[in-house]
């Protein structure tokens, strides 16, 4: 059994950002990266699988040399293999983009098992697992909670609205996208991090991978013109009375904001 | 080494996350509450599979030394492997140091003391039979260890003022009495080892020859305190031990013999445990270093951050500075360590003198930009000064540093 786990590496949730001089993302010089959470639990999702039965987990990354951190990372968790695509043009694609330099990889792997995070805790799109899905035809499920095998099906419990439950059966191969918080991560151990350094890690280029001009700036489709920080509020709202009714408010203006 | 490698950066986020995970939300209990620091530290070892590092090198150790036994030549620890390999491992052991102290030095202190200090004087002194007994359970954590010298007339002169005695009784056994203070762990401890003279007829107190025994919890005879109220480092219990007519056999001699290789024995643990203290005292100064910055962002005075005044700046790159040199010695151990030499003790000591009175300095000058918040035990510079100080004192006061120091150059 072969499992592809993609990862993508993001700001640290510590880090501070600030908007680059064209205002199109954030400055990346200087700050610390770590692995998107989502994807995180897709890797421990793949782990588990691994301890269970007999699996090859290869993970898979697009992005500059600080993602060869992330990958090692990966490795040092316990993943076996990893292909990292380094290619200024890979990086400035967007999310078809992205897509396709990922399917290419899973055509060449054949894998059983595409588990990836639903989306990225930066760009937030949710676009890339049903897109390399579409690109391989391949079913696939998003906010996956629970994942349980049975030879060569996969029964899902996905989260739909109000924390509601909806189970899907997908035939192998198959890509799913998982939530946060459907397991406990594993931290790498010590062994597993000097190991790291000795197991088989790969850098493809878009020539490569037999993409030359299908990805990268000039086929671009979706382009970020602008971000911009949250504007300071004003409307902060005081609430009084003893704690309990505190309480009771709080709820009930959640509940209002449909936060609940 | 200029710079922590990519394998140390992975270790250290690992460690940093747990540490978040784990030891962040139990400070409060574990520095003003009931909870000793062990069990959290056993789930650390555990969770990173330092437990088993340690179980491999303790079995290599005992295949090492029962060949030595069998007569066959060994090479020496310190020289055998690859360099990369071996600073590496001590790297792996330092990082964990540095993360924890960020939030816990106290934590770090006592279990130092007893994986560190208390197995070190086992491993390195003991016989065979010893090592098998007790260094395993030590090196694992699975039993906490103390190590005694201290006694309420002698600290500094550890030796010459020392009163606890052994005195040999008629089967080849020993009479162990006297009494120990500020013991790290003393009221938790399983395994003990207990500093005293050979008590010999017609000897004068001051040339008596120094004996080590491994004691063990619930001996006759042996009473341990409960822990002593102090200034920091509340997370690590600190105590007293009293013993009246301990009767051991000389299964429990360390080193099976009484020889002069005792007093060796003691200050070879303290070059070990000098170098230790320079990680503790980075994870210090980076944190406060850290806290520091962020609050002359943030804090506003007189219209502006206070990180633009000059005098706060002044502070800020003291800091920075002190954070430099000290991991400098850290990779300077490391290095040493993947060269397979070893510190001098003066060597040691400088580091130790250095490191311990920085990590206060700045701990204070954290303090200091923090003001009044500084001052109250919400913010964390306040626990941090308070446990940087005993840096200074324990493991040789500065002064004993300085004074090895000196002894050193002037013996050049
Ligand atoms: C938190 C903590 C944990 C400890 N844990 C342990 C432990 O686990 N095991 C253990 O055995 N001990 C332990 N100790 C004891 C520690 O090692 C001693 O406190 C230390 O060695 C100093 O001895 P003292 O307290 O008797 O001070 P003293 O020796 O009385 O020193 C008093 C002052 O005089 C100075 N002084 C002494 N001699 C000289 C000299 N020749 N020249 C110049 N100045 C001098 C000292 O530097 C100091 O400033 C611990 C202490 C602390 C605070």
């Amino acid at each position: 059994m072969k499992i592809i786990v993609c990862l993508k590496q993001v700001p640290h949730q510590d880090a501070r950002l600030d908007i680059r001089s064209d205002g199109a993302w954030i400055q990346e010089e200087g700050i610390k990266f770590e692995i998107n959470t989502y994807d995180t639990y897709a890797l421990e999702e793949a782990l588990r699988i691994k301890d269970a039965a007999e699996a090859e987990v290869v993970v898979v990354s697009i992005g500059p040399d600080r993602v060869t951190q992330a990958l090692r990372t990966a490795l040092g968790m316990g993943a076996d293999r990893a292909i990292h695509v380094k290619d200024p043009e890979a990086e400035a694609s967007d999310a078809i983009g992205l897509a396709k330099i990922l399917a290419a990889i899973v055509k060449a792997e054949s894998p059983d098992l595409v588990i990836m995070g639903m989306m990225s805790d930066d760009g937030n799109f949710a676009a890339i697992a049903p897109m390399l899905a579409g690109l391989t035809d391949m079913p696939h499920t998003t906010a996956a909670v629970k994942v349980e095998r049975s030879n060569g099906t996969l029964r899902i419990d996905r989260e739909i609205e109000g924390g509601a439950r909806e189970v899907v059966e997908l035939r192998s191969p198959c890509v799913i996208a998982v939530q946060t918080g459907i397991n406990q991560v594993r931290y790498a151990s010590l062994k597993g991090i000097m190991a790291a350094k000795k197991k088989p890690f790969d850098v493809k280029s878009i020539a490569d991978l037999g993409l030359g001009g299908q990805v990268g700036a000039a086929a671009v489709k979706v382009r970020i013109e602008k971000i911009s920080p949250p504007v300071k509020g004003e409307r902060a709202e005081i609430l009084e009375g003893s704690t309990q009714e505190i309480a009771d408010r709080l709820v009930g203006k959640i509940k209002e904001l449909g936060l609940l | 080494m200029i710079e922590w490698s990519e394998q140390h950066r992975m270790i250290r986020d690992a460690v940093r996350r747990f540490v978040a995970a784990e030891v962040v939300p139990n400070v409060e209990a574990l520095e003003h509450g009931d909870m000793p620091p062990y069990d959290i530290f056993r789930k650390m070892l555990s969770t990173f599979g330092m437990d088993a590092v340690a179980k491999t090198r303790f079995e290599h150790m005992l295949a090492r030394d029962r060949a030595r036994e069998a007569g066959e030549a060994q090479p020496d620890r310190e020289s055998e492997g690859e360099a990369g390999d071996r600073s590496d491992s001590a790297a792996m052991q330092l990082i964990p140091i540095i993360e924890l102290c960020r939030y816990c030095p106290g934590m770090v202190t006592a279990v130092g003391v007893s994986m560190g200090l208390t197995s070190a004087a086992i491993l390195s002194k003991g016989t065979l039979e010893q090592k098998q007994r007790w260094g395993l359970d030590l090196m694992t954590l699975k039993k906490i260890g103390a190590w005694a010298i201290t006694e309420a007339g002698s600290g500094s002169d550890a030796f010459g003022g020392m009163k606890s005695t052994a005195r040999p009784t008629e089967d080849g056994g020993y009479l162990l009495n006297g009494s120990k203070t500020f013991i790290t762990n003393g009221p938790y401890a399983d395994i003990i080892v207990f500093i005293c003279k050979l008590d010999e007829e017609g000897v004068a107190a001051r040339d008596r020859k120094i004996v080590t025994f491994v004691l063990e919890k619930g001996m006759p005879g042996l009473t341990q305190s409960k822990p002593m109220r102090k200034m920091g480092l509340h997370s690590s219990p600190t105590g007293e031990l009293f013993l009246q007519d301990v009767k051991v056999g000389p299964d429990r001699l360390l080193g099976g013999k009484e020889d002069s290789r005792a007093r060796s024995g003691a200050k070879d643990t303290f070059s070990l445990e000098r170098s230790g203290v320079a990680a503790m005292a980075l994870g210090i100064v980076e944190r406060c270093l850290e806290l520091s910055v962020r609050y002359a962002k943030e804090r506003v005075q007189f219209g502006r951050p206070i990180g633009e005044f000059q005098l706060i700046q002044d502070k800020l790159a003291r800091m920075e500075v002190a954070r430099m040199n000290i991991q400098n010695l850290v990779f300077r151990t490391i290095e040493a360590a993947g060269q397979g030499r070893r510190l001098s003790l003066a060597e040691a000591s400088a580091m130790k003198l250095y490191s311990a009175r920085v990590a206060t300095e700045v701990a204070l000058e954290a303090v200091q930009v923090y003001g009044g918040n500084g001052y109250m035990s919400e913010y964390p510079v306040e626990q941090l000064a308070r446990d940087a100080k005993a840096l200074q004192i324990y493991a040789g006061t500065d002064e004993i540093q300085i004074s090895a120091i000196a002894r050193d150059l002037m013996a050049r």
